[in-house]
């Protein structure tokens, strides 16, 4: 569901040991971080370290780790949330690749909660931040 | 005596222009009202509102500004019961409730006549919000939405619990995805699109058709099972992910429960969701029987709101959503009349229609 949107073009930021992209919300509706169940980034085929990822919406920032409970924090459908993690990358072209798995809290299945596992990838020309 | 069902839209139509920011709610609303596809306004909560459940006195008052302006009827505002919110475990009805209330007040406060509820509420939780519904004057209308239908046991014990409270503020809201006849062509095309293996996706067709065959399913558990078949398919040709598409899609979207089955919660219908998902070269839903769901419900003496509720824009990304939703509204219209009667399109017609469909004025705060 609106998975061609998961990232933004033209946000991709780096300082050279971490790097910054912007992701958009793949479902129809703001979901609260407690439905945010985990996230991938990777960078010309290379993936981040998960203890080095961070989530910031609203103007905050969190590990991962640190969303479950946070079931008052609402990412709205047309706000970007930014996906951070260590990586060197040098300014110029990448490939980005995201994958982003979110609970969607109302549909209850034999297997539980649902679980949605979106993907995107952009070529993507990196600048300094 | 024949009813008079109202035009409208829900903006969850135009998700994918709301979610580009190509809108914002006030422009959004703006082009509803211009291009004259109400005077029925819905939306959902959780979608369109910033910070939702919670808005501020100003907001309200703006709201209620535009809609006056521009003439328009908020029929009903679709809130969420999110029951998995918590990663922990599931919310209690208890606490359900109580994760509905400021929703519903919202809905109240922002002038809509119903709100939209989910399956996950018990019946007994719904017996809890009715002081609720009563206080504020605002109907509770629960979707039975595919993979549920009219003749499923959670809803016809939902039924049961509605006869015997024997209040007007409860009743359903109708999700024609529930009753539809097929796959729509432009999904077909968007599978083809994303390189469907040669095959796949006919006999993804094939599958859904015996099962619409067989009857829409009885509970849960066989629910489970067909969503299974579908994810094999997939599986199968080496697609997955095409899997897991075509299942969520077969088996919650394109509910194949025949057209009468509405007829056991018909009394208690008191919102319409005119799901479709396109509109064909000869200007018909050929997925959905849009004529015959009027008809049903003209017959049925059903003068409430009905949302044309486009779903088609998962897939489909090279259409126009206002035309596709002028031309649905322009087959309801038809089928109305040819039924003996008509849709009503002036905002003064629907909302004293609405009123007396519902048996109270919008909701008070």
């Amino acid at each position: 569901m609106i998975a061609d949107r998961l990232i933004e073009q033209g946000t991709l930021r780096t300082d050279g040991t971490r790097v910054r992209v912007d992701v958009r919300m793949p479902w129809y509706r703001a979901l609260p971080a407690s439905s945010i169940a985990g996230a991938d980034l990777v960078v010309d085929g290379v993936a981040a370290d998960p203890s080095t990822l961070r989530w910031t919406m609203n103007g905050r920032t969190w590990r991962f780790e640190e969303l479950p409970p946070r079931i008052d924090d609402w990412w709205f459908i047309q706000d970007a949330a930014v996906l951070e993690g260590e990586l060197a990358v040098a300014p110029g072209e990448h490939e980005v690749e995201v994958g982003l798995r979110l609970y969607i809290p109302y549909i209850v299945t034999d297997h539980g909660v649902l679980m949605i596992d979106e993907h995107g990838t952009r070529t993507m020309t990196a600048v300094a931040a | 005596m024949s009813g008079t069902p109202i035009q409208g839209v829900t903006l969850y139509s135009f998700t994918r222009a709301f979610h580009a920011r190509e809108y914002d709610l006030e422009s959004l609303i703006r082009r509803v009202a211009a291009d004259g596809l109400g005077p029925g306004l819905e939306l959902v909560g959780f979608q369109s509102l910033r910070g939702f459940p919670h808005v501020d006195d100003a907001f309200v008052e703006r709201f209620r500004a535009l809609i006056a302006e521009l003439d328009l009827l908020p029929t009903t505002l679709s809130v969420n019961t999110d029951i998995g919110i918590r990663r922990d475990r599931l919310m209690t009805d208890e606490e359900l409730v109580a994760y509905m209330e400021p929703q519903i007040r919202t809905a109240a406060r922002l002038g809509f006549s119903a709100a939209r509820i989910q399956i996950s509420l018990s019946p007994d939780a719904v017996q809890s919000l009715l002081p609720l519904a009563e206080r504020h004057g605002i109907t509770l209308a629960l979707e039975v939405h595919a993979h549920q239908h009219g003749e499923e046991e959670r809803i016809l014990r939902m039924r049961d619990r509605y006869e015997r409270l024997g209040s007007p503020l409860l009743g359903f809201t109708m999700d024609w995805g529930a009753t539809t006849v097929g796959f729509a062509p432009s999904l077909v095309e968007a599978y083809g699109r994303r390189g469907a293996p040669a095959g796949l996706v006919e006999e993804a067709v094939r599958l859904w058709q015996r099962y619409a065959e067989e009857g829409a399913p009885a509970g849960d558990e066989e629910h489970g099972r067909r969503f299974g078949a579908f994810l094999e398919l997939g599986a199968r040709a080496g697609r997955p992910d095409l899997g897991i598409d075509l299942a969520i899609n077969a088996t919650g979207l394109f509910g194949p429960a025949r057209i009468d089955s509405w007829r056991e919660i018909l009394p208690w219908v008191r919102h319409v969701h005119g799901k479709f998902f396109g509109i064909d070269e000869t200007g018909e839903e050929p997925s959905v029987p849009v004529r015959e769901l009027v008809a049903l419900l003209v017959g049925a003496g059903y003068s409430g709101a009905i949302s044309s509720e486009y779903e088609g824009w998962h897939w489909n990304h090279w259409d126009d959503a206002f035309d596709i939703i002028r031309g649905v509204q322009a087959v309801q219209r038809s089928a109305a009349l040819d039924a003996g009667s008509r849709m009503l399109t002036s905002a003064a017609d629907a909302r004293a229609s609405l009123a007396r469909e519902l048996g109270h004025p919008a909701g008070v705060v």
